[in-house]
């Protein structure tokens, strides 16, 4: 063995999850990824924790035990929040890990509750979606909505503002939830493309949703029909813009998913709004930005970074830039970026762990002392408004702020 | 697998072997049987107790065995006197965290086995830290006769259970000390003792960074700065008004307080010397408050005595307890 | 093999018929004992490479009354009891020999009380000790105990392993800053030992328990020492073209009279690996990198750094200075994630820990890169350099056919020859399972039994983390028999 830089030639036969034996080895058991998950914080159990979980995934892959209750438990009750590949010296790439490991459960044995699967049936249906929600808003109003619905915002829109393409400079992905929910963050962030000169196709229907919940519940055949089908309905060469961190980092790992050349191209053509929109900063009309001497937002506004854009698309930084002209003061929250607990579906299957988490960051949240919190995923900033928190997306606080100004 | 050279493996032996005769006179001088009072500089004799008369008094070796300035260690042996092992160490610009007397009145002649022994710090402790961390190594006899290395050579050490810290301010009641290894350090580049009347000792502790000790007694607050010049110059001009002076003088008795229950002593102290921001008090009289412990660990007091000296040989009449 | 699934009513191979499970379960409830094989297998093993039995079942108490409540049930039951941090030790020590009862302490993270006044904080045992720091340095103060695994080993397990880390150079090691201790003995009894107070009544038990392993109490509340942040810091990263050259740098930066918050060293192995995760510009070209740090008050601190970088010059060194403290916390993030950046290396590794007297660490590295070599392991070092403690770190594939015992055999070499030179066993990890064994090479017979008796005076039963630290002769425990003792329900 010699120091090569790279990792030892992996055993050739695959075990029973079928993981990269490489990547199922890479993990030292050092333990610095343990502070960084958040259900190992909340619980203190080490079957709560990333490395725990590995060590879990390798018992089974090596066949030293069937599936318990309390494994596939470790594998359900995590969010995939991925912070621990952010902590992890060793680069070991837990996410991927877990997402095959949950397929291989999931079609070894039914694992999703019929409820979630349904949900995630109907999220793939934009006007089934559209109707459905705006039946529960309909509810909502009457007081007729069922506890199970304690999740989605309080007050959810009866009718929506029709979207307009306006040209064909970038494609604007609307996705599913997000689209039929809040509308008004789509307004907010096409207004702010447009104030930079450029034109906005929308998606529309043709991509009904990118798949990531459906990725997460360890349904790959799904997962990877949908991503097909967003490839296909955003062709050209244009940038794919996505103001929804888990879906944009969903899209840009479609070339991993899908493992075509033709995915591969259109991942490259994905970018996270914010990180767009940093490069264009001084084409934002209808001010020059410079001009700006006192930023017409005067608020103090903690940015709460969504797990899928600090820990896999890495493109938080760009959050902070984008808003630093338009507000007073930001500040970072103390936790490292830790989970705020809505991980897709997970607050809905894991009411009480995700609470749990999502009180750990309200607990940050003030501790910030902020007026407002901004957050770019829409899931985390329902969830977050559920447990109290007043949030909004970046971009209505820029749209805003360009209307102020 | 190859066999490792037969050179590692003696000094493995040496290492394990104490063949120092000094070493070895000495246990043979301490035996397995009588009652022994370990005899130091005779500087603190008054604490802990009255030993017992009829015990044979014995005087541990003295003199310093090994000195690596460039380790920052001496391996010294007990009964040298600080004062004498400190003006070694000063020739290479070092010296240790005991207290050494130097500074204070009093107590010039204590032996480095009865520093650690009585385990006093110096007024210095602020920047000096605790006397039984500057000890990594200590060789004592045991009850039955043995000699026994406890701690280490280096100065980092955690291999096995800190016999070393249970040895230092035991009162000599576990073991009898016969050499030790001190961790050095450098002597202080400048240092001066300043004056204060009528300044706020909590003021001056929050102030002055540079300070090693901060003495009160209830009106005047005395103050010892150590460190760069420049650095003291700053620390000097934060504090209120003051001139050069020496220490006070320490009143013979020790109470251990909270630090910040120093500044509601009353008069029930008498006159009083307290050191800001370690707790301890100087005094006139014995700690009225003194030597209380709860049942529970005063049976665990007892229990340690009771298996390291279980014949209660070492300097019978005095415990840790009454210290 | 495809998987099979066990409903919810087989948990597979739980404890569920052990009464002593049903006393722990109906005294505390079923949410904080865990008996299932997950949770049990997972608490098997610490951060390092060695194993020995299991642990019979998890538990996760909040309070003192419930560590209480367990060591009565393990007392009627006669079982040991093993208390666990984060499991991030290197040395085995929570990793259970036999089948004890494992008492996690993750759940008991509450930070009590801040004293700034007295410059002390009462916290949980599970409090991880980074947490603290960071909950402190708002009000200008912090834990100085600064171990590698900061950021996630809790307070308890440092006050059990006498934790050190770079910075200890300058401001000691965990006992310097522990002021007292509660604990609750394997009697069932709770003592306070060590006080606030500046001199404690009594034998100085508390820094007798510091460093104990578990073997001695079960830690339930410390009184930790606050430290000022300093006022003014100064790291330097100083490459050299020798090994030989960063040992002389750090032993003419000692001999100058100065003492660095910290001295660091990593070799051209390390900095490779470090590198490729941290970014932060390590020089991949040098043949070792120091890393030195000293804080104080601004004037003392430039004057120091001056100073360090010209001894660092005279040697060789191109001298870097972290410009600011982004910069800084990168290096630093670099240095103390640097076992777990292994992992790009090989899938296993076994980190030592040995101290030697600074003027051997040359002549010491060079026989430690031989002995790799000869045993064709790929041998890497960062370590704490300014106080001896060496870290030499073999990555290796355990699933290679003899890589166990040749990384065996290379570690034992490594430290006989620590030993020869007149260093020590364990700088700061431990003894553990890992050294016990060694325990001879460093002590005598009449040694240990020194050590056995303090031991014993704090567990005259043998209950708490049996088997480690003290040797076959000199153990309470019959290692043979625990280390033999089948693990029923455990996955091997």
């Amino acid at each position: 063995m010699k120091i090569s830089g790279s990792k030892p030639d992996a055993p050739a036969v695959a075990g029973v999850l079928g993981l990269d034996q490489t990547d199922l080895y890479s993990c030292v058991a050092c333990g610095l990824c343990l502070p960084h998950c958040p259900t190992y914080r909340v619980t203190g159990a080490d079957t709560h924790s990333p490395r725990g979980r590995i060590a879990l995934m390798q018992v089974l892959d090596e066949g030293k035990t069937s599936l318990t209750t309390e494994i596939v438990e470790a594998f359900d009750t995590c969010i995939q929040c991925r912070g621990c590949e952010t902590a992890c010296p060793g680069d070991v790439p837990f996410g991927a890990l877990m997402e095959a490991s949950k397929e291989v459960i999931e079609t070894t044995d039914r694992q999703t509750p019929w409820w979630l699967k349904t949900a995630l049936r109907t999220i793939t249906y934009p006007r089934l979606l559209r109707f459905g929600s705006s039946a529960v808003a309909l509810a909502q109003r009457l007081r007729l909505l069922p506890p199970a619905f304690r999740g989605i915002p309080q007050r959810m829109p009866i009718n929506r503002q029709q979207l307009q393409s306006s040209g064909d400079d970038v494609w604007l992905f609307t996705g599913c939830v997000m689209d039929a929910w809040q509308r008004n963050t789509h307004f907010a962030t096409q207004q702010v493309i447009e104030a930079t000169g450029i034109s906005v196709r929308l998606s529309g229907d043709g991509a009904p949703c990118c798949g990531a919940l459906h990725t997460h519940a360890g349904l790959g055949r799904q997962a990877r029909k949908l991503a097909n089908r967003v490839v296909s309905a955003l062709p050209g060469d244009n940038p794919v813009l996505v103001n929804s961190a888990g879906c944009g980092a969903a899209m840009k790992s479609y070339g991993t998913l899908l493992n075509t050349a033709e995915a591969r191209a259109f991942s490259a053509r994905v970018l996270d709004i914010h990180e767009w929109l940093a490069e264009r900063l001084n084409s934002l009309k209808p001010s020059n930005i410079a001009e700006h001497r006192q930023p017409p937002i005067k608020k103090r506004v903690a940015v709460q970074d969504p797990c899928h854009l600090r820990h896999v698309q890495g493109t938080h930084g760009a959050v902070r830039e984008v808003l630093q002209p338009f507000v007073s003061e930001l500040v970072d929250l103390d936790d490292d970026g830790m989970c705020c607990g809505a991980g897709g579906a997970f607050s809905a299957l894991q009411p009480q762990l995700a609470a749990e988490v999502r009180n750990l960051k309200i607990a940050a949240i003030n501790r910030a002392n902020a007026d407002l919190v901004v957050s770019a995923n829409p899931g985390c900033a329902m969830y977050l408004a559920a447990g109290g928190v007043d949030v909004c997306h970046p971009m209505e606080l820029i749209a805003q702020a360009l209307n102020d100004g | 697998m190859t066999t490792p050279d037969l050179t590692t493996q003696d000094l493995l032996r040496a290492r394990r072997t104490i063949q120092d005769p000094v070493l070895l006179e000495f246990a043979a001088e301490v035996g397995s049987s009588d009652p022994i009072v370990m005899v130091g500089g005779n500087t603190q004799s008054h604490l802990g107790g009255v030993a017992d008369p009829n015990a044979r008094s014995l005087r541990a070796p003295s003199g310093i065995v090994k000195y690596q300035p460039d380790e920052m260690t001496v391996c010294v042996r007990a009964a040298t006197p600080v004062s004498e092992l400190h003006a070694a160490l000063s020739e290479h610009g070092q010296r240790t965290s005991l207290p050494d007397g130097t500074n204070l009145q009093g107590a010039v002649s204590s032996t480095v086995g009865g520093v650690i022994a009585v385990g006093r710090s110096p007024v210095t402790r602020l920047k000096d830290g605790h006397v039984r961390d500057a000890v990594l190594q200590l060789r004592y006899v045991a009850a039955d006769g043995a000699l026994v290395t406890a701690g280490g050579p280096t100065v980092k050490n955690v291999s096995g259970f800190d016999l070393c810290r249970i040895m230092v301010g035991s009162l000599g009641t576990l073991g009898c000390i016969a050499d030790v290894i001190l961790r050095t350090r450098p002597i202080n580049r400048h240092e001066r003792w300043l004056k204060m009347v009528d300044a706020d000792p909590k003021a001056v502790l929050n102030n002055a960074k540079t300070a090693a000790a901060i003495l009160w007694d209830g009106t005047v607050v005395w103050a010892q700065l150590v460190g760069h010049q420049a650095d003291i110059e700053s620390d000097q001009a934060r504090l209120p008004t003051s001139s050069s002076a020496l220490p006070p003088k320490l009143p013979p008795f020790r109470w251990s307080r909270r630090p910040k229950d120093l500044y509601q002593i009353g008069s029930e102290a008498g006159r009083f010397v307290a050191e800001i921001g370690v707790g301890v008090v100087h005094c006139e009289q014995p700690d009225p408050q003194g030597g209380k412990l709860s049942a529970n660990v005063e049976a665990l007091n007892r229990r340690v005595r009771d298996l390291f000296d279980p014949h209660r040989r070492f300097n019978p009449g005095r415990s840790v307890e009454l210290l | 093999m495809k998987l099979r699934r066990l409903t919810k009513r087989n948990h597979q191979n739980s404890t569920n018929n052990d009464p002593c499970a049903a006393d722990l379960q109906a005294t505390l409830g079923d949410q904080r004992v865990h008996t299932d094989s997950a949770a049990r297998h997972l608490a098997s093993t610490d951060a390092s490479i060695f194993t020995g039995g299991a642990a019979g079942i998890v538990c996760y108490p909040s309070t003192t009354e419930q560590v209480q409540a367990i060591m009565a049930v393990a007392i009627k039951h006669d079982r040991a009891v093993l208390p666990r941090g984060a499991g991030s030790g290197l040395s085995g020590g929570a990793a259970p020999l036999g089948n004890p009862i494992v008492v996690s302490t993750t759940r008991m993270n509450r930070v009590l009380e801040v004293d700034l006044e007295d410059r002390l904080a009462w916290v949980q045992p599970g409090v991880i000790n980074l947490d603290l720091s960071k909950q402190t340095s708002p009000f200008g103060f912090h834990f100085a105990p600064d171990p590698s695994s900061q950021q996630v080993c809790t307070i308890g397990g440092n006050v059990a392993n006498n934790s050190g880390g770079p910075h200890c150079l300058a401001y000691g090691v965990t006992s310097s800053h522990i002021l007292a201790l509660e604990v609750v003995l394997s009697s069932g009894e709770i003592v306070e030992l060590g006080g606030l107070d500046s001199e404690p009544t009594g034998y100085d038990l508390r820094g007798a328990f510091v460093g104990s392993e578990g073997m001695f109490g079960i830690t339930t509340k410390i009184a930790v020492r606050l430290t000022p942040n300093p006022e003014s810091v100064k790291t330097l990263m100083l490459s050299f073209d020798t090994v030989t050259d960063a040992a002389a740098t750090v032993s003419a930066v000692i001999a100058s009279g100065l003492v660095p918050a910290a001295i660091e060293m990593l070799d051209r192995n390390c900095v490779a690996a470090v590198e490729s995760f941290v970014h932060a510009g390590f020089p991949t070209d040098a043949a070792a990198v120091l890393i030195i740090e000293v804080d104080g008050l601004s004037a003392g601190v430039s004057a120091d750094a001056t100073k360090v970088a010209e001894v660092a010059q005279t040697h060789g060194a191109t001298v870097r200075v972290a410009a600011n403290e982004d910069e800084r916390a990168l290096w630093w993030k670099g240095r103390k994630s640097a076992f777990g950046a292994i992992a790009r290396v090989a899938p296993d590794y076994y980190l030592h820990d040995t101290v030697v007297p600074r003027s051997k660490l040359v002549e010491v590295l060079e026989a430690v890169y031989e002995i790799a070599q000869r045993y064709d392991l790929t041998m890497l070092n960062v370590f704490h350099a300014g106080d001896g403690n060496l870290h030499p770190l073999m990555a290796y594939n355990s699933r290679q056919a003899g890589a166990n015992e040749r990384v065996a055999a290379a570690s034992r070499e490594i430290l006989e020859l620590s030993l020869a030179v007149g260093g020590v066993l364990s700088g700061e990890h431990g003894i553990g399972v890992e050294k016990r064994d060694f325990m001879t090479d460093q002590f005598t017979s009449a040694d240990l039994a020194q050590q056995a008796l303090l031991r014993t005076a704090f567990d005259p039963f043998c209950r708490l983390n049996p088997g480690k630290v003290l040797p076959a002769a000199h153990s309470c425990a019959d290692i043979a028999t625990l280390s033999a003792a089948h693990a029923d329900g455990v996955w091997g």
